[in-house]
């Protein structure tokens, strides 16, 4: 089943559809290709410059820590804070420091014995407890023999990278622990990113184990690049990566974000903690910039489709009408033909199945005209009765046997007439009284037989039987003088003599059918009692007999009413090729 | 690249302008003035700046004070910032803070030492060559402090008003000479003032920007970021 949709009243709406259709299909598809097979490509480049960002962050903690330690390593040979240690004045001790965060750029700068008691702080307010994570960093490298150790941790709530560095006084008896803390935030992640162009953000899934009482134990952003309104987004997805992971192992896990800006493809990795639980390490390129170049070949793309879509659009209406067109030429013209009209051909000009089929429409047209023409011309040439046996049964010849009434009728004095008027006044004075004369007769259901001249002959009871057809004729044939009377008073009053006929009417059994050649056929009857009507007729001259309508025994006898009839009997008269005369009866109102 | 935090590079060169009235209204009938103005290029007044004028025809008399004069260690700064003397002159250098400082020198007019010395304690130094003598402290970068040591008794050191005012000048020629820690090169101009004189001098120098280590906060702001 077609849906209701998709039915089209028109053809050309039909291939529209059907090529746009497909068209757009096609394109749409290799537009989503293309277009799946730029971000997949974007993406794929975003996540290896992630990658490759990881690594550079990594190396720049590594360079810092390298830094850090050489500082403190050139600090330690210093002389001046060997001349301050032998004095054993911290509180002095603390003022070098302070001038010494200056010198290398790490804010923090503290100093313990080898026994991890804190000597000095460059910062008063960090007391013993917060800097604990140095003391965790000195003791787990006397315990390892390390030459330096680092790491990262909070201070005072903040993330930061420590490295803590022996004082040797000399080489290779240490004497004292640097500590330096250099804060991983907003200013160092900005640092990342302007070297990677990448998005670097540090988040804490839990709280440090030092955080303060009272401390919610929500995620929080440590550093970050980003503005703010994509904090909470960022934190939702280190969160969902932090419970993802399995032994907190991310394994290069990455995702994509939808920040207030624009996609970023997210790469997350832990960062491990001086006793504290790792935090996430957030790398995030976007994707608008990796999909910039494939976004110029996408539009370029759509052009073309929407070009292309265009042309298809245009093809399909030149088609469509190059079909619909005609097909529709085609359907006035069977309109013009169903309304009668056979004359008007129809030229398509093309030599296609449509045009054939246009041919056969003309040839169709032709045959229908001149059928009709035949049978407009048998109408009028036969009486209706005779033309629809003819359009029935066809025009074979051949014949049957059946009663028949033959009605004769003549017109009396003719010749009269002709020497008196002029030929065309003559035949349309026949035509005037042949018409009434008819009239009469196929009122009473009489088919006209033939005009023979001035003569008619009717037939009661062919080609279509009528039960009454004696009673038909008689009654045809006092119409018949009642009409010439009529006829005769209009005569008078244009000053023509009157006319006379005379009617002869005799029922018998006769051959009806076709009667002629092949090429012309009348449909007819003969036999004996055609002759015998004829015959009747002729006795209507008869002076004595004093009437104009002649009938006989047989048609009397075959009438169904007799009552409405009165005939005189007139004798017998012989009649030719008869053995036995017929017995005749005139008949008169 | 992860640097430690830099200065600007960028130098920012400022001028400075040394404007010489020269006056002939003194007490004495044929002494003579010279008012000095130090301005920078934005006509901003330089306090600090060290401002002499040394005779030209006959050798100066210099006598050094029989008290030495005083560089304060205090609140981890040197006070006063600039000091000028007379050669043969001595600075004594107390500390008046709680905690040790060990100030010193490397100038080639006075290098000196004095050892890392506690609160309370104080040591004279004799500066017996003319000269600037850069002053620090080994173990506080951010401390500075200078001594101009110079062979003429007519010196000044301007105020934050940028004026030195000089009477009862002899009549003669003299070197104007102004320093400043941040001019660039030498400032040099021979005058000639006469009795009376009233002649006006326009010496232009340029300050370089102030690269002195700016003190790190003790912590009592929060200590970092």
């Amino acid at each position: 089943m077609i849906p209701r949709a998709l039915r089209f009243r028109r053809f050309s709406l039909r291939v529209l559809a059907l090529l746009l259709g497909l068209v757009f299909a096609a394109l749409a598809t290799t537009y989503q290709v293309v277009s799946r097979a730029n971000e997949s490509n974007a993406r794929a480049h975003a996540r290896s410059g992630l990658a490759l960002a990881g690594r550079v962050v990594d190396a720049a903690v590594r360079q810092r820590i390298e830094f850090l330690a050489a500082s403190a390593a050139i600090m330690s040979g210093d002389d001046a804070i060997k001349q301050v240690l032998r004095t054993g004045d911290n509180k002095t001790l603390a003022s070098v420091l302070v001038s010494y965060t200056t010198r290398i750029g790490a804010p923090v700068i503290v100093l313990y014995d080898t026994d991890g008691e804190l000597l000095a702080n460059s910062d008063p307010n960090m007391d013993n407890e917060n800097a604990g994570p140095f003391r965790f960093l000195i003791r787990d490298a006397n315990a390892k023999d390390l030459p330096q150790h680092s790491g990262f941790s909070y201070l005072r709530g903040e993330l930061h990278l420590l490295v803590v560095v022996p004082l040797y006084a000399p080489h290779p008896n240490i004497f004292a622990w640097f500590g330096l803390a250099f804060p991983i935030d907003r200013t160092f992640a900005e640092k990342i990113k302007d070297t990677t162009h990448i998005e670097l953000t540090y988040v804490a899934t839990e709280p440090p184990v030092n955080a303060p009482a009272g401390t919610p134990a929500k995620p929080r952003l440590l550093a970050t690049t980003l503005p703010a309104a994509a904090s909470p987004t960022v934190i939702a997805g280190a969160t969902v990566a932090a419970a993802r992971a399995e032994n907190r192992d991310l394994g290069g896990l990455t995702d994509t974000l939808t920040l207030p800006d624009d996609r970023y493809v997210t790469l997350y990795k832990f960062q491990e903690m001086l006793a504290e639980a790792p935090i996430l390490r957030v790398l995030q390129r976007p994707l608008g910039p990796e999909l910039e170049p494939a976004r110029d070949l996408e539009n370029l793309l759509l052009v073309t489709s929407l070009a292309a879509l265009a042309a298809a659009a245009v093809l399909a209406l030149v088609i469509a009408r190059s079909v619909s067109e005609p097909v529709r030429a085609l359907a006035t013209h069977t309109e013009k033909i169903a309304a009668g009209d056979y004359a008007t051909r129809i030229n398509l000009n093309r030599f296609d199945e449509l045009g054939q089929l246009a041919e056969a429409m003309n040839a169709m047209s032709q045959g229908l005209d001149e059928g009709y023409r035949v049978r407009d011309l048998l109408d009028k040439n036969v009486s209706p009765e005779v033309a629809a046996q003819l359009m029935r049964d066809g025009a074979a010849l051949g014949g049957e046997e059946r009663e028949v009434t033959v009605l004769f009728a003549d017109l009396r004095g003719f010749t009269t007439l002709s020497e008196q008027l002029a030929p065309h006044e003559l035949l349309t004075l026949l035509n005037r009284y042949l018409d009434r004369m008819s009239g009469s007769i196929e009122a009473h259901g009489g088919v006209i037989d033939k005009f023979i001249g001035d003569a008619i002959m009717a037939l009661f009871g062919a080609p279509v039987p009528q039960g009454d057809a004696p009673d038909r004729a008689l009654a045809a044939a006092l119409a018949m003088e009642r009409a010439l009377i009529m006829l005769n008073r209009e005569l008078a009053a244009e000053g023509i003599a009157p006319l006379a006929i005379g009617i002869g009417i005799n029922t018998a059994r006769v051959v009806a059918g076709n009667i002629g050649s092949h090429r012309r056929l009348n449909y007819s009857v003969i036999g004996d009692g055609v002759n015998i009507a004829s015959r009747l007729q002729s006795l209507t001259r008869t002076a004595e007999y004093r009437t104009s309508i002649i009938t006989s025994a047989a048609t009397l006898a075959a009438l169904r009413d007799p009552g409405k009839i009165s005939p005189r009997p007139l004798g017998t008269v012989p009649v030719k090729g008869r053995a036995e005369p017929v017995e005749i009866f005139a008949v008169e109102v | 690249m992860m640097l430690p935090f830099f200065l600007p590079r960028a130098v920012i060169v400022a001028s400075a302008v040394v404007v010489a009235a020269v006056g002939a209204v003194s007490r004495l009938a044929a002494a003579g003035t010279v008012i000095v103005t130090v301005k920078d290029n934005k006509g901003a007044p330089v306090s600090d700046a060290a401002v002499y004028l040394t005779p030209l025809d006959q050798p100066p008399v210099v006598t050094a004070p029989p008290e030495p004069l005083v560089v304060s260690q205090q609140g981890q700064e040197f006070e006063p910032y600039v000091t000028i003397v007379v050669v043969g002159s001595s600075v004594s250098f107390p500390n008046r803070d709680n905690i040790r400082h060990q100030v010193y020198s490397l100038s080639k007019a006075k290098p000196f030492e004095i050892p890392l010395s506690g609160p309370g304690t104080s040591q004279a130094i004799r500066f017996d060559q003319p000269g600037i003598v850069a002053i620090g402290c080994n173990i506080h970068d951010h401390m500075s402090a200078y001594v101009v040591v110079v062979s003429t008794p007519h010196f000044l050191k301007t105020a934050t008003d940028g004026l030195a005012r000089f009477g009862d000048l002899a009549p003669g020629r003299y070197r104007l000479d102004v320093w400043h820690p941040r001019l660039a090169g030498e400032t040099r101009r021979d005058l000639v003032i006469a009795a009376n004189d009233a002649a006006t001098q326009t010496i232009s120098v340029t300050l370089k920007p102030d690269k002195r280590i700016r003190r790190a906060p003790d912590g009592s702001g929060g200590g970092y970021k």
